[in-house]
């Protein structure tokens, strides 16, 4: 192919698109634009992102209002398209080990297990039981730094910095921990079909256990400094309200289920790995608004360290290898089958559907990601009728994932 | 699930003509049925066996038997356990039924599905580009789109070698960072 200059490149891919939207274009030049002249109304239209620090990750909302009233909302995303689904049906079932992670910036270890899984059945794989409680591990510590992530953003949204920056410094203790054993610090690629791919570093569970005493010592200053901060009470309590009913029939699951008061959870009622093992508990709030699903999280926090707890007093006694041995990778034919894994992910119901023809390519990889129903037609929903400055903190509150949303 | 649920979900599923029910595990059920089955066959598992949660529509481009597959993921939280309905329908001219009233997720699937595959789906309340919003090419999901000679016919290549990537090449290349350097080993052991 021919060197082309930044202009040429421009220009050329430009006098491929059809000449409406090239017309389109040169209207929006400054030069071309006027202003449109509207009959005089109270209601006008706002851009809410996809560049803003009420929105979380990239993506928008196109809200209608009066006054500061939302009459209507609509959710425009895309921004974070990369085309995972199609990629995948075009890489090795290896290969696509490094794609799934990010698809959820800021909780990608669920994908990761998730999608081996679903070879592993495809396969009839056998994880050992060390890989299981390795996986458990990986999996709680991903949701505790996850969590941490949306406190500090739900937060900002109430003006409160000082916990945003509590929570990106203290879940970057935990990034150092992902980083020790698995090799990575955001997107781990830990998982692979068969088991994990490292051993545990010497004196790690040490390590680990030191870490956890110090988020658990910091709660009470979170309590402090944000969940009892009367900014936060007042401001999150009565925004954003679903009933049990409501969050049911638009099939929102997850913590924002679970602050409707209804205990369910993909980890005890449709159990995977090692967690029927495990003791914890699943802390539900019956109020369904900002505040009750930001102190599921909170309580979930708790049970995560109770868990991980847990795991750091069993893993020394469970030996073993770590994974179990598969084909070739490279050449590597998964027989032909179709599979639906679910995993409970930090924010709700994470499910992969893979489908596989006998070749050594996944036919079709469907993710279903929590945040697809909660991040377009819960929030479109729920933004109606709130007041403009509590938009943000009902899409943090919801913990959407907008990469998720897009794949 | 237990046993007696077991049964009296086979008889239940055994009121629908052209049925095929396969158990794949005590929480996974596949059932195969004919298209126009299927609101039937949802209406039934949402009114009478407590199956209310939609976790997903899948949906599969068969191109060599010219049809697509479209999977409904229901889930119970009364019996812990997950049908997943399968039914086929023609490639040409991809047109189904919405299932929006039975159960209200299926409209951001059913959307999802008509902008990557190009299914109509008949009652949908919403049918607009949602992710693809500039896209003005077929359907990106569908099995004959290739996305590389898409790529080869729309755009064209460029050269990219910047000043300060041909100093790291020519320096050895990548960034290296010594061991007492790397964060989890300055911690104090």
């Amino acid at each position: 192919m021919p060197a082309l200059s930044k202009a040429s490149f421009l220009e050329h891919s430009h006098s491929s698109a059809d000449p409406k939207l090239k017309n389109k274009r040169n209207d929006m030049r400054p030069e071309n634009y006027e202003a449109q002249r509207q009959p005089p109304s109270n209601e006008y239209e706002l851009n809410f992102g996809p560049n803003h620090p009420g929105i979380e990750g990239n993506y928008a909302l196109k809200v209608k209002l009066h006054g500061d009233i939302v009459l209507e909302a609509k959710a425009d995303g895309g921004y974070l398209h990369r085309g995972f689904e199609k990629l995948m049906e075009q890489r090795l079932w290896i290969q696509n080990i490094a794609l799934v992670p990010r698809i959820c910036v800021p909780d990608p270890s669920p994908m990761e297990l998730c999608y081996s899984m679903a070879v592993e059945e495809l396969c009839g794989l056998k994880v050992p039981q060390r890989a299981q409680w390795l996986r458990v591990m990986q999996l709680e510590l991903s949701r505790i730094a996850a969590h941490l992530f949306t406190f500090g953003g739900h937060a900002a949204t109430t003006g409160m910095y000082s916990t945003m920056y509590w929570g990106v410094a203290d879940r970057d203790l935990l990034l150092d921990l992902f980083e020790e054993f698995t090799g990575g610090r955001v997107y781990s690629i830990y998982n692979i079909p068969g088991g994990v791919r490292r051993e545990l570093p010497d004196g790690f569970l040490q390590r680990l256990t030191e870490t956890l005493d110090y988020i658990e010592s910091r709660l009470p200053d979170y309590d402090n400094l944000f969940f009892k901060n009367q900014v936060f009470v007042k401001r999150a309590k009565g925004t954003g309200v679903m009933s049990r009913e409501q969050a049911l029939e638009w099939g929102v699951t997850g913590p924002n289920l679970r602050a409707t008061g209804l205990a369910f959870d993909v980890r005890r009622d449709d159990p995977y790995l090692v967690y029927d093992q495990l003791e914890f508990d699943i802390p539900v709030e019956e109020s369904g608004d900002a505040w009750a699903r930001t102190l599921v999280r909170r309580k979930e926090l708790m049970e995560s360290i109770r868990i991980l707890r847990q795991v750091v007093e069993i893993l020394p006694d469970i030996h073993g290898p770590i994974r179990a041995p598969i084909p070739n990778p490279l050449a590597w034919n998964v027989p032909a089958g179709e599979t639906y894994t679910r995993v409970e992910s930090s924010k709700g119901e994470l499910c992969y559907y893979v489908v596989s023809n006998g070749g050594p390519k996944p036919y079709r990889v469907h993710v279903r990601g929590p945040s697809s129903m909660h991040a377009v037609q819960v929030l479109e929903k729920m933004s109606v009728g709130s007041r403009i400055e509590d938009i943000a903190q009902t899409m943090f509150s919801l913990d959407a994932c907008p990469p998720e949303v897009d794949r | 699930m237990t046993q007696e649920v077991t049964h009296w979900l086979d008889n239940l599923l055994k009121e629908i003509e052209g049925i095929e029910v396969r158990r794949k595990s005590s929480r996974r059920v596949r059932v195969d049925v004919p298209a126009d089955a299927l609101p039937a066959l949802l209406e039934l598992l949402q009114g009478r066996a407590g199956y209310i949660h939609l976790s997903a529509i899948s949906c599969v481009d068969w191109i060599d038997d010219d049809e697509f597959e479209l999977v409904y993921h229901v889930w119970s939280y009364e019996n812990h356990s997950l049908v997943s309905a399968h039914i086929r329908i023609a490639r040409e001219p991809g047109v189904y039924l919405s299932v929006y009233d039975l159960y209200q997720p299926a409209g951001f699937f059913e959307r999802d599905i008509h902008e990557m595959y190009g299914i109509q789906f008949e009652g949908s309340p919403n049918m607009e580009k949602f992710i693809l919003t500039e896209w003005d090419g077929p359907p990106p999901m569908r099995k004959e789109f290739d996305s590389e000679a898409y790529i080869n016919e729309h755009l064209s290549w460029q050269e990219y070698n910047p000043e300060w990537l041909q100093e790291l090449v020519a320096e050895g290349g990548g960034v290296i960072i010594p061991p007492e350097e790397q964060r989890f080993s300055q911690k104090k052991k």
